[in-house]
């Protein structure tokens, strides 16, 4: 085993831990503001973990501007999703409140 | 060892397809669809076939996903208004009723029984050494693609591919005739949540240069029309959401000249070229790559254009009754 | 090595399969489209191993049309939902 290989191994693992963290938020959290919480933070994390060790892993340029860009665009969509769900369902449990301050 | 990842995968493919039919709950059946559609995904890239893979990603996690959330509001609208407070009555009632309805279940299982009869007799007859992989292998460079589904696709069988462009339309004309032709209107809803719109403008030009990424590489990898076309498809549905409805911002001809565009000009040059000796959909090899790109670019826009027509469409639907309601 | 990757893509399916608790549950329709959210990036996650166990560099677009189109799901739902309020989402 190479010294990359050893970094990758660890980064996958590392990896594996935030997605389970995030899982078991998903599935443990008593409400949706935390499961939201769990699940964006822990597995974007766990995301970028898994990803980098496929990048070292393929050592190819290319396919590592690739991957990165998986993980950026992950971000992105998910920091999004976050707080539109959020929204989403203050609006749902209390009616008007969201309405004023978005207009 | 790697068996036990496809073990897995299969094992949840068939349990979210039955899931996804027998839960309880619409909101259960269309999230379990999208998982579905995840699981199946997976499963065209362990068999190897990733030009499909793309295509389920591109049309379970995008199309599809909105189209039934669109559904599932429109069902929960007409569910909250009839049966409030009556669903174990509702439930009750209705188990009784599906017991007196045995033909149906049992037209549903013969048919099943069929169905599964006519499966192992294909699983059966798998044609010995490849079918017909090695004949498309050995016209391939005739075909102007390096890619064999390209090939396939957009040369050898081009006709299923016209088509399959012309079921989507037609898809889009069955909802015109079922919901009128007076629907390129704008929508009230604008995005006037700044992070809403800061998010549709940024990804809709990513999704403008992923989907010609594809369409692109289709000619030496996975990829291809269909996949670039649901890419450009979400570009219109995310406007339609954003508040600028595509078509209705466009004059209506041009609408329909995007529309028809990709099955007009596939079968204007089948003509061209048939008016010169050639069968239908056969091109000159000289120049065949470029066509099957020209040809490929404007089916993409075609379908594109179907798909936000299609859900531009069915999301404003909704909309008319509940105004002539409060009309009334 | 090849070992590493069969056990991490298998733990997380498991994560996917372990998900569907959620879905089961609810209670909200906001709570079944946050699991989406999460078969989404842990199905990612399987690509990537996948593209690096087979060493197939297309599964990467594959990845990369999931990616992009998992916004879509949620301005859906935040869009077409916003004009029904008064609707509980426990009867569908």
């Amino acid at each position: 085993m190479t010294i990359y290989e050893v970094i990758t191994v660890i980064l996958l693992l590392v990896g594996c831990f935030f997605f389970l963290a995030g899982t078991l938020g998903v599935l443990r959290f008593p409400d949706l503001f935390s499961r939201l919480h769990a699940l964006t933070k822990a597995d974007n994390l766990g995301l970028g973990f898994i990803a980098a060790g496929m990048a070292l892993h393929i050592a190819s340029p290319w396919a590592a501007v690739k991957i990165f860009f998986i993980w950026f665009f992950t971000l992105l969509a998910s920091s999004t999703s976050c707080y539109l769900i959020a929204r989403f369902q203050r609006e749902q449990d209390q009616p008007g409140k969201g309405k004023e301050d978005r207009e | 060892m790697s068996i036990l990842i496809d073990g897995l995968l299969a094992i949840l493919a068939i349990y979210l397809a039955l899931q996804s039919l027998l839960a309880p709950r619409l909101s259960q059946s269309v999230f379990l669809f999208f998982a579905f559609g995840l699981a199946l995904a997976l499963a065209w890239v362990r068999l190897g076939a990733v030009d499909v893979a793309i295509t389920e990603a591109a049309i379970a996690a995008g199309f599809l996903g909105v189209l039934f959330l669109d559904a599932l509001r429109d069902f929960s609208s007409t569910i909250s208004e009839k049966h409030n407070n009556t669903e174990a009555i509702q439930s009750s009632a209705s188990r009784k009723k599906i017991k007196t309805f045995l033909l149906p279940r049992l037209a549903f299982g013969v048919g099943l029984g069929l169905f599964l009869l006519i499966s192992l007799e294909a699983i059966w007859q798998i044609p010995q050494g490849g079918g017909l992989t090695a004949a498309a292998e050995s016209m391939l460079p005739e075909s102007g693609v390096e890619h064999p589904v390209t090939a396939v696709l957009l040369n050898f069988r081009a006709y299923d591919t016209w088509l399959e462009i012309g079921v989507i339309l037609l898809g889009l004309l069955a909802i015109f005739v079922t919901g009128g032709i007076k629907i390129y209107t704008k929508p009230d809803v604008v995005a006037k949540d700044p992070l809403l719109r800061q998010v549709i403008l940024f990804f809709t030009p990513v999704l403008f240069l992923f989907g010609a990424f594809l369409l692109y590489i289709g000619k030496s990898g996975p990829g291809g029309a269909f996949q670039a076309a649901v890419l450009w498809g979400a570009i219109g549905i995310l406007l339609h959401l954003g508040g600028k409805p595509v078509f209705a911002m466009i004059p209506r001809w041009v609408g329909q000249l995007v529309l028809i565009m990709g099955l007009g000009f596939f079968l204007l040059m089948g003509f061209v070229f048939m008016s010169g000796g050639a069968t239908l959909f056969e091109y000159p090899k000289a120049y065949a790559g470029t066509l099957i790109l020209i040809v490929e670019t404007l089916a993409a826009i075609s379908i594109a254009a179907a798909l936000t027509a299609i859900y531009a469409n069915l999301n404003q639907m909704k909309e008319e009754p509940k105004e002539n309601e409060s009309a009334n | 090595m090849d070992v590493v990757f069969i056990i991490v893509s298998i733990f997380l399916l498991l994560n996917i399969a372990l998900g569907l608790f959620r879905i089961w549950r609810g209670p909200t329709v906001a709570d079944r489209l946050l699991t989406t959210q999460l078969f989404g990036t842990t199905g990612m996650a399987v690509l990537l191993v996948l593209a690096g166990y087979l060493q197939e560099l297309t599964l990467l677009n594959v990845a990369i049309t999931f990616n992009v189109l998992a916004i879509l799901l949620v301005i859906g739902l935040f869009q077409v939902w916003k004009t029904r309020k008064e609707r509980s989402d426990d009867n569908i």
